[in-house]
């Protein structure tokens, strides 16, 4: 068995240590017998959708981001096209942002997004960082954020968590990130697989199921390190 | 001037408070001495012949310690500010230190300056050389991004005299054109290699050397005892340079030093010559005694210093018994998601021993695990994790810590409990 990862944009968009999620989903099949196939696709590379099982991407610098949006904006038929397949979709900050109806930055400009989920972000002066821990579905989610993007859901757009602690989408509603079929989009850096292992399981499986049939399961894995770091992390101010 | 005297006298008076007080910090006194008379730095500056300053994301602390070892040893008397103390206010504090009557009596200056802290001390230092080491991404929450802090630096550049570049790393190489004159430093093709600059990082092919041919060339770097033996070819001499500095990287603050102190009229060999006296800065490949073994530190800032430290881990023997230590204080960068940007899978296979400390020690170990390494416990307290860490290396041995800024305050401190903290993060 295996199942192919895509890495879209790791060398524009991945300042931030997002490269992590790749690392761990790749680990978390391999030490299950399962081959992981990364393909990195760089800006303006021809990339065909339905040969991915997980498309990951990452945040990256203003600059980054803008050539990444042109990128997209090509690519949006397909990447929506597969987004209504199953094809399961993990975005991080700058690309989470991308797969929202656009960007308003604080001078009025809009830089358009693909349209996958919901929600639209606006610029803002200053910038949330620091540690950050949502209640969703899969249990308590750990991580860092760092951005200055105010990110509003639609009425309907169900968020990727709750808000404990942290900002998450913008200081005003306590929700975090975006779920629409099997794409995900969140702010969490980390980064956010390693150290939420269960989480990371749950995208394996549902990529796992869409390629090899409901039949197919993931054996467990001892995560003693990986819980003890999230709860340590947890802790951090 | 009369403000200027009662600026000095206040700042002296408030830094020997703060010792007293068992303080140390070294910022004190600039801090102080600055609120009174704004123009403080500028004023003392003004009475220096000639100022240098060391700016960039890795290697500035060495780099400064290099150059101010040769112009020494061609005669210079020099004035520089304490390791890692390299605001504005550091700098004001060692002005302070060594003013006589409102005048600083000195041939030369040699600041290490924060690369954010530029922009605004290019334009009052108005430098004779600027050397920037290197540009890299660095803690992300306090810095910002990688392009603001080079637009911080092109600013301070536009105040220099002359530039010595980092012909090698393409953010440094395109600064050139900005100072009066630019003068590069570089690495061979075999050294470039060993020297991955931030794009090659984040996921881009290396490919020709981003600026032009160097004046001040790394030919090779071998290691050699604690260091290592480096061939530079120097405005074409060749000369041969004993670093007691270990790692391919501090051959290219070597070469940068070499440059700076070459354009300050430093011949060449004098140059070479005294750097093999240079000890390293306080843990940035300094090595101490403990309990009877030999304890390595290398101090970790950012992925880019990171993977120096992993590559000369790699090419080590097998067997080395190695801490790592990562804090998350603001000293360190809250985030410690950079972890995943360094290239800790070259650490699998290497026969090495690993066991991880600091207020993220279990995400060091998670990352470990997740590289093929795995660490063989890990223990945030600093005290009992050296403690258990040395107690598992033999009697004459020796053990290399691999912490970050605070994580290496901290060790330090259990290490050489005598010594007086010198070096404070301001």
């Amino acid at each position: 068995m295996r199942l192919v990862i895509a890495h879209l944009y790791p060398a524009e968009m991945n300042i931030y240590g997002d490269t992590g999620n790749v690392i761990a989903l790749s680990r978390r099949l391999e030490w299950r017998g399962i081959d992981a196939v990364v393909e990195r696709i760089a800006v303006g590379d021809p990339y065909d959708f339905t040969a991915a099982d997980v498309v990951v991407a990452g945040g990256g610098e203003d600059r980054a981001q803008l050539a990444v949006a042109a990128d997209l904006q090509r690519r949006a038929g397909d990447i929506r096209e597969a987004v209504a397949a199953g094809t399961v979709f993990l975005t991080i900050c700058g690309t989470y942002q991308l797969f929202g109806h656009r960007f308003v930055t604080h001078d009025g400009d809009e830089m358009p997004g693909i349209g996958v989920f919901d929600l639209e972000t606006h610029g803002g002066d200053e910038r949330m960082i620091g540690n950050i821990v949502l209640d969703t579905e899969w249990g308590p989610l750990v991580g860092f954020e760092n951005h200055s993007g105010r990110t509003f859901l639609g009425e309907g757009q169900q968020p990727l968590g709750m808000v404990r602690k942290g900002y998450g989408n913008n200081e005003r509603d306590f929700d975090e990130g975006a779920v629409a079929a099997n794409a995900f989009g969140s702010y969490l850096h980390g980064a956010l697989l390693p150290k939420n292992p269960a989480f990371a399981d749950e995208l394996l499986r549902r990529a796992l199921v869409q390629r090899h049939g409901d039949d197919a399961v993931l054996g467990p894995l001892d995560d003693g390190v990986e819980r003890a770091a999230a709860d340590a992390a947890a802790t951090r101010p | 001037m009369l403000r200027l005297q009662i600026a000095i006298a206040a700042g002296r008076l408030a830094g020997r408070a703060s010792q007293l007080l068992g303080r140390g910090g070294s910022a004190v006194p600039g801090l102080v001495a600055e609120r009174i008379d704004p123009r403080l730095i500028d004023r003392l500056v003004a009475s220096i012949p000639r100022v240098v300053v060391v700016t960039g994301t890795n290697g500035k602390t060495t780099t400064t310690k290099l150059l101010v070892g040769m112009l020494e040893s061609a005669g210079r008397r020099v004035v520089t500010n304490p390791t890692g103390s390299n605001l504005a206010r550091g700098v004001a504090t060692r002005l302070i230190e060594v003013a006589r009557r409102g005048r600083v009596d000195t041939d030369i200056a040699v600041f290490e300056v924060d690369e954010a802290a530029v922009r605004a001390l290019g334009p009052r230092l108005r430098p004779a050389v600027t050397v920037v080491t290197n540009l890299a991404r660095d803690q992300l929450d306090r810095y910002g991004e990688l392009d603001t802090t080079a637009a911080h630096v092109r600013s301070a550049l536009e105040h220099a005299a002359i530039a010595v570049l980092n012909a090698d790393d393409p953010m440094v190489a395109g600064l050139a054109g900005t100072a009066g004159a630019d003068r590069f430093f570089g690495g061979s093709d075999p050294v470039r290699a060993q020297m991955p600059d931030d794009r090659t990082l984040y996921g881009d092919a290396g490919g020709p050397r981003p600026g032009p041919e160097p004046s001040v060339l790394v030919r090779a770097a071998e290691p050699a005892g604690e260091g290592q033996r480096a061939a530079l070819t120097v405005d074409g001499e060749d000369l041969e340079v004993r670093l007691l500095l270990p790692g391919v990287y501090n051959a290219y603050n070597a070469a940068a030093a070499v440059a700076a102190a070459t354009a300050l009229g430093v011949e060449a060999a004098v140059a070479a010559g005294a750097a093999a006296g240079v000890v390293p800065a306080w843990g940035r490949g300094q090595t101490v005694e403990y309990r009877g073994r030999r304890v390595r530190l290398l101090l970790v800032k950012n992925p880019a210093g990171f993977n120096q430290a992993i590559r000369l881990l790699a090419g080590e023997e097998p067997g080395a018994q190695v801490m790592i230590s990562i804090n998350d204080h603001t000293a360190d960068g809250r985030d410690v998601s950079w972890l995943w940007d360094a290239r800790v899978e070259d650490l699998a296979g290497t026969g090495h021993r690993f066991v991880t400390s600091g207020t993220r020690a279990l995400d060091m170990a998670v990352r470990l695990k997740y590289a093929g390494a795995a660490a063989e416990w890990a223990e945030p307290d600093p005290r009992t994790a050296l403690d258990r860490f040395v107690d598992g290396v033999a009697a004459g041995g020796t053990a290399t810590l691999v912490p970050t800024y605070t994580a290496m305050l901290d060790l330090l401190h259990l290490l050489q409990p005598d010594t007086h903290r010198r070096e404070a993060w301001t």
